[in-house]
């Protein structure tokens, strides 16, 4: 730390590097040589998929042309919202996370210079997160006959800095006009919605039921062929930089770096009176007593009072409300396709929607099953209770299933109103996913504090997976079945029973697998 | 006497010893301090009794239930409250004191009762439907004690139950926590403020080393100490007991 003089924006920038390596390190410290294998084989994977494409598109020129730069346009929006997605909602966090925050600023570090560093914190955090997806894929290619594709990453860093500068603006005007007690709410919804936007307009078409073409990207083509596409010529600076032409790139940088430090020299002050009038506002505003309150009586017994807790629990989890809130904005295109498949009677589509369906059902409960089961913050106050751990275990799920349930009635009640049978089995395969999920939960809880539990990136690898799996086993069981071909949905459905079943864990091996943690 | 902890030989190793051969005996009806320096074995051996942490070895009897064989119904009289307030910060005391009610099996309407008088007591009635997230460690650990209280526990163990509590706050739970030994409760607590033990203490046990080293009345304890020479209060005798040998030694010396 000595590199830097003390207090520069580079010392204090070594400073958070250091704390989030140490974060990171502590993160996979336990996860031990099975998280290990499966990152190996995710990496190789991605790898395999660069290497392939790098033999494919060895020869292969990208021409600069209409389509190109239209759909490169889109790709950069598209990677766009998906990065303000995550700054909008890392931004307004920062506001609440006290951490260091209260020590840096009572510092003589000016408070412009905390937020430059933090909010590089921020355009870091999802940079990793793209870089991560996309350099297995594309390195093979630039090292392999397109050394100007590298420009890719410079879009990516460019896309990172915008998107941080726009999610700050976004959680200070929220801020402003809202105030401390609603803005993290707030912040953690739009982010899922803007996370969801580009999904949600591209399926316009399909949502209002178009004849043809229900597919943005098609529509692009079309145009093209028929020699109405004429983008302005800007639009062309996202191709052109991803090619590794030097102006473009720089002009997107240099756009980008500017627009970051603007935002991040303007908003220093505020962000620092904003980050000290959320302490202690997180909280609800002091409820009256009202009479149904007075009169509502407690919860009786151990289920019923942990069940009553953890849908408390979920129902004031903003971040959790925005996980289970993007899945339902994917889940809206898919159920209206899904009612009108089964209104005409298309087969093949509906069986297909009707295996989404339950798909989505797996994830959502798995992601609700891991927080209501993993996450406790009083687990000493469970642990010298008298109530019996198989009780509260049933209650942390039954908790977990019920938003499920909730948002699983209007498609699989629009499906049943016209193909009943389709519905019954959509319904049945949705159950088993969402159980599934939830008993893998049980079998591998990671035990932590529900304050550690915002990403999903906290959870089990093999958890993860293993989920992701079954749900699609049981999607794959439920479509065929909805398709009519019963016996054929015993082979999927037979795969994800053994799967289980590899997966299952006794009490006692729960047990001694979180006394090891 | 009826007693309402025996402990006999608890032993407890982590990556080193922490409890070793270690007796106990607190009285039903008493105020019972356990002392002891950093490190000394103290929240070890409360959170054995409590059923949080399992013993190596020894044996642990609650009111006559032995809590190794039928953790259950050990639990159903004991409370436990450590220093860090175990509570929800997205729920309100109300509605925590609603959920430890229910994992005690307390009945809801006597429960409801109860947690509004105790949020009443501990001066939170005006908090009760306010989300304990911008609450002060000090409300939360009033929050954590009406839990410890919602189901009326025969044992009460609190481990540093004034830690983070203004001088009010304080005297209004060592009040409470006289009140209830007068009336038959009995109270385990460990503390760092030895004034805290000396006034209100039963009985004291000074542990350290994982070992209990001494145990009775700070008359009896003064005695065993110092028998004169190392003066009259607990803190003297505290430091007398606990100090090494090497530092007595030095002591002396110098």
């Amino acid at each position: 730390m000595t590199l830097f003089a003390p207090g520069s924006t580079l010392w204090l920038l070594g400073h958070e590097m250091r704390l989030y390596w140490r974060n990171f390190r502590a993160g996979r410290a336990g996860r031990g040589a099975r998280g290990l294998i499966s990152l190996v084989i995710v990496a190789a994977m991605l790898v395999g998929g660069g290497v392939l494409a790098a033999l494919g598109l060895h020869d292969v020129q990208v021409p600069i042309n209409p389509i190109s730069i239209s759909l490169a346009a889109l790709a950069t929006a598209v990677v766009f919202t998906l990065m303000l997605s995550q700054t909008l909602s890392a931004s307004s966090e920062a506001l609440y996370d006290r951490n260091d925050l209260d020590l840096l600023f009572s510092s003589p570090i000016g408070p412009s210079k905390v937020l430059f560093v933090r909010s590089l914190g921020v355009a870091g955090g999802v940079l990793t997160i793209f870089a991560l997806i996309v350099t297995p894929l594309l390195l093979p290619s630039v090292i392999w006959g397109h050394p100007g594709w590298i420009g890719v990453f410079g879009v990516l860093g460019a896309l990172a800095l915008a998107s941080t500068a726009a999610g700050l603006l976004l959680a200070m005007a929220l801020f402003a006009l809202i105030g401390p007690r609603r803005t993290r709410t707030v912040a953690q919804v739009l982010a899922a919605l803007v996370g969801a936007a580009f999904f949600l307009v591209s399926q316009i078409r399909t949502i209002l039921g178009a004849q043809k073409s229900n597919s943005l990207f098609m529509e692009i083509e079309r145009q093209a062929q028929e020699g109405r596409l004429h983008p302005p010529p800007i639009l062309g600076l996202p191709l052109r930089a991803m090619l590794g032409e030097p102006l473009p790139l720089l002009a997107i940088l240099a756009g980008s770096a500017i627009l970051f430090a603007v935002a991040a020299a303007a908003l220093g002050r505020r962000f620092s009176d904003a980050a000290a009038a959320t302490q202690g506002k997180t909280a609800a505003r002091p409820a009256k007593a009202t009479r149904a309150d007075a009169r509502r009586a407690f919860a009786a017994g151990p289920f019923l009072a942990t069940l009553r807790k953890e849908l408390l629990l979920i129902s004031r989890d903003a971040a959790l409300m925005s996980q289970v809130l993007l899945r339902v904005l994917y889940l809206i295109p898919t159920a209206l396709v899904l009612s009108r498949n089964a209104a005409h009677g298309a087969g093949p589509a509906l069986a297909g929607g009707a295996g989404v369906v339950a798909f989505l059902a797996g994830q959502v409960a798995g992601s609700l099953a891991w927080i209501t089961l993993s996450a406790e913050d009083a687990p000493d106050l469970l642990a010298v209770s008298p109530a019996r751990i198989q009780t509260l275990r049933r209650a942390k799920l039954t908790a977990a299933m019920i938003p499920v349930g909730l948002f699983l009635i209007v498609p699989i009640a629009a499906l049943s109103w016209f193909q009943p049978s389709a519905g019954v089995w959509t319904a049945l395969g949705a159950i088993l996913a969402a159980w599934s999920s939830g008993l893998i939960n049980i079998w591998h809880q990671r035990p932590g504090k529900r304050s550690d539990f915002k990403r999903r990136g906290g959870a089990s690898w093999m958890a993860t997976i293993a989920e992701m799996l079954v749900s699609a086993l049981l999607a794959g069981a439920t479509g065929v079945a909805v398709a009519g071909l019963w016996a054929w949905a015993l082979i999927p459905l037979g795969l994800a029973g053994a799967a289980l079943l590899s997966l299952r864990r006794s009490d006692v091996q729960i047990a001694r697998n979180l006394r090891t943690r | 006497m009826t007693e309402a902890l025996i402990v006999r030989g608890l032993d407890k190793t982590f990556t080193k010893p922490a409890v070793m051969d270690l007796d106990l005996t607190v009285h039903a009806g008493e105020l019972y301090a356990l002392l002891g320096p950093n490190g000394a074995g103290k929240t070890t051996t409360l959170r054995m009794v409590a059923g949080l942490t399992k013993p190596d070895k020894g044996e642990i009897s609650i009111f006559g239930i032995d809590a190794r064989a039928d953790p259950g119904a050990a639990k159903a009289i004991t409370a436990w409250a450590p220093d860090e307030a175990m509570v929800y910060d997205r729920l309100t005391p109300l509605e925590y004191l609603e959920f430890v009610a229910g994992l005690w099996n307390v009945e809801p309407k006597a429960a409801k009762a109860r947690a509004e008088e105790l949020l009443a007591k501990l001066g939170l009635a005006g908090e009760a439907r306010t989300r304990c997230e911008g609450f002060s460690r000090g409300m939360k650990q009033k929050v954590a004690l009406a839990g410890a209280l919602i189901h009326d526990p025969k044992l009460l163990i609190l481990d540093e139950p004034l830690t983070g509590l203004d001088a009010a706050a304080a005297r209004l739970v060592k009040d409470m926590l006289q009140e209830r030994v007068d009336a038959g409760g009995t109270v385990i607590l460990t503390t760092h403020i030895l004034e805290v033990a000396e006034r209100m203490a039963d009985r004291i046990g000074i542990i350290a080393g994982g070992r209990l080293l001494a145990e009775g009345t700070l008359e009896a304890l003064r005695a065993k100490a110092g028998e004169g020479k190392g003066g009259s209060t607990l803190e003297d005798v505290f430091l007398e007991l606990t100090a090494a040998p090497e530092t007595q030694t030095g002591g002396a010396a110098a």
